[in-house]
């Protein structure tokens, strides 16, 4: 292993990431600010997923479904009870994706062993039934989806595309991503990292795994129900097909891309897929095989290079946490995990 | 009554399509932990060999034989290439055949332009049995699948290929040591799978037409099936697709006949089965049918 310096790089690319974005709407053009608004929004999507995944080793197929149920809840607010207030309509959103996911949660993780697949399972079938029960249901505007005509306004911000709502996309992504490092480098992280590592083993420790678990993943439905209600504005609009395959697809890749388990990672992630299939797509070629083209990468990145994007960049010395010291705690990775404990402790 | 036997029929048509898309899932799953979510999409590929070669013009009967090897060597293919870095990461596998399913739906719905195509049998139209129609190629769904059930027990109790493989199902290590190669005998039994789902999509292609998702519709119901006849067998996973796609069909029609079709629309059937699924995998989380060691 090369030697590493001592520096930690993460800071230096969340500072540089926060300020590229901070920067850009002020040099490019409107249409530039205008596309990367959704792109934030899903990247907090992604944050979601990483949740999940990164940290915990919980492979959930249903951060979509969250994302579009928080989505239809603001759309439904504002179509049929009129509902325009940012703050209720956030909080409505938020509630709706820890609702949903409290009680499917309870049914996943209490109880049964052998949870790895039935959770991934259960998420998928959840997506893929809750696209088509919405697809067919009347009242919430089946195939069409739901309409927002109304601009809703905060702060004295008007909520529509355009740079305020970007920057206050912005800060929400931001706010998003202190309070996930926050939940992440405190103790429950800590257990977290452990149920990824060695479920059983935390398991014989004493720690009731079920209930870290159960907590991040409501945490994580309530993050993805936030950004669902956030697109639904920002589009305008919200259809069943926010709630299927397809973003919690998204949220998947743009995770593993970037780098699960690093909250800057999936960030990254996402702008990179995102701002890719931006140029890319003016390609007609590109065009028609993009789905397969990401497809591939996601196979790419799993098989070959699963530490994603960021492993490029942050070391793999890094990644590994430091127990006891109050320096950024970073994820496990299984085999860096191995090595360390082949090093001897590092204390 | 003929209404009855009519009904009890194409609800077995529909368990037999079950049964041959979650044999393959399952044993899978039993002998190498992998999940593969992609095996939706291999149902979906033997489906659409079908449809090649009806394009090329060569006869259904050689399309629908030489489906399930075609399918199977693209299981060779994929086993060696993708899955097998992530045996010991089962979860990482998912993921991976999630992405595999997704680059094989995407690929076909790019060859057939996002279309639905219908392949013309020469085998359909029915025969009459007691005054009542049966469709003749439901009929032959059934035969071939109880055919293949046959087929695959008798090649699991009586052959020594099938002897191995039971002895790696038992126990890998042990296996190991007696000098039965595990990774040569994981190849097979994936290949094994992938046949059988795409011999699954050719014999369901009369039916269903060939679009790009065909196999989604099937998936979870597969995967739910496996869970709950319980992993780690071959019967059991088996009768879970038997009860499976027969209460699957069996309330779909239910729901036509009872007039409920005004006021639910054809998911919530799809939603009730899978709540109940659920409830039930969660109670028994080995499977129902497994007996308890």
């Amino acid at each position: 292993m090369k030697t590493v310096p001592r520096y930690h790089i993460t800071p230096i690319l969340e500072v540089v990431v926060l300020a590229m974005l901070l920067i850009t709407p002020l040099l490019a053009s409107r249409f530039i600010t205008i596309s990367l608004t959704p792109i934030l929004i899903l990247a907090m999507l992604a944050i979601s997923f990483d949740l999940c995944w990164g940290y915990t080793g919980i492979l959930s197929f249903g951060q979509g479904f969250f994302f579009g149920i928080g989505g239809y809840t603001v759309a439904l607010l504002i179509n049929k009870a009129q509902l325009l207030n940012f703050y209720a309509l956030s909080a409505a959103a938020i509630l709706s994706g820890i609702i949903i996911a409290g009680l499917f949660g309870v049914f996943l993780f209490f109880g049964s062993t052998r949870q790895g697949i039935f959770i991934a399972l259960s998420t998928l079938a959840l997506s893929y039934l809750g696209e088509r029960l919405f697809n067919g249901w009347f009242w919430v505007g089946a195939a069409n989806g739901q309409n927002i005509w109304e601009v809703v306004s905060v702060m004295g911000i008007e909520l529509n595309p355009g740079i305020s709502f970007y920057y206050f996309i912005l800060f929400l992504l931001a706010v998003t991503y202190l309070l996930c490092r926050f939940v992440v480098k405190s103790q429950l992280g800590l257990v977290l990292s452990g149920v990824r590592q060695n479920e059983e083993r935390l398991d014989f420790l004493g720690y009731r795994i079920q209930v870290p678990k159960f907590l991040i993943f409501v945490f994580a439905a309530a993050i993805a129900g936030f950004a669902g209600g956030l697109y639904s504005l920002h589009e305008a609009f919200v259809g069943p097909t926010y709630i299927g395959w397809v973003f919690s697809t998204f949220a998947a890749l743009y995770c593993i891309f970037g780098g699960s388990g690093t909250l800057i990672g999936p960030i990254i992630g996402t702008l990179a897929i995102e701002l890719g299939r931006l140029y890319l797509t003016d390609i007609e070629e590109i065009r028609a095989y993009w789905q397969i083209v990401l497809g591939l990468l996601m196979i790419g990145v799993i098989v070959f290079r699963p530490t994603g994007i960021v492993g490029f960049i942050i070391s793999e010395k890094e990644r590994i946490g430091y127990f006891g010291y109050k320096v950024s705690k970073w994820r496990f990775r299984k085999k860096w995990a191995q090595k360390a404990s082949m090093e001897g402790p590092k204390i | 009554m003929e209404f009855a036997l009519k009904m009890i029929f194409e609800v077995l048509s529909y368990a037999s399509i079950m049964v041959i898309i979650v044999l393959g899932l399952a044993v899978i799953i039993s002998m190498m932990d992998i999940v593969n979510i992609a095996h939706a999409e291999f149902v979906m590929l033997g489906a659409y060999w079908v449809y090649l070669m009806e394009l090329w013009q060569f006869p259904i009967w050689l399309a629908m034989m030489t489906a399930p090897l075609i399918v199977a060597l693209l299981g060779i293919i994929v086993e060696k290439t993708i899955f097998r870095r992530l045996y010991d990461n089962v979860i990482t596998g998912i993921l991976a055949s999630y992405a595999l399913a997704i680059v094989l739906r995407e690929g076909v719905r790019s060859l057939l332009q996002g279309k639905e195509y219908y392949v013309a049998v020469s085998y359909s139209g029915s025969i009459e049995v007691f005054g009542i129609q049966f469709s003749l190629w439901r009929m032959a769904i059934i035969t071939i699948t109880v055919i293949v059930i046959i087929f695959c027990y008798l090649l699991l109790t009586r052959t020594s290929v099938g002897l191995k493989v039971r002895g790696a199902l038992d126990n890998p290590s042990l296996a190991r040591t007696s000098g039965i190669s595990t990774t040569r005998l994981y190849s097979l039994t994936f290949a094994f799978g992938a046949g059988l789902a795409g011999l699954a999509g050719a014999m369901i292609v009369p039916l269903y037409g060939i679009s790009a998702d065909l196999g989604a519709r099937f998936l979870i119901q597969a995967f739910y099936s496996a869970l709950l006849g319980g992993i780690g067998g071959f019967i059991e996973p088996v009768l879970g697709a038997v009860v499976v796609g027969s209460s699957l069909s069996g309330f779909q029609w239910l729901r036509n006949i009872s007039g409920l079709d005004q006021f639910t629309s054809p998911v919530s059937i799809d939603v009730m089965v899978f709540l109940v699924i659920l409830i039930v995998v969660k109670l028994r989380p080995d499977g129902i049918f497994t007996s308890k060691q």
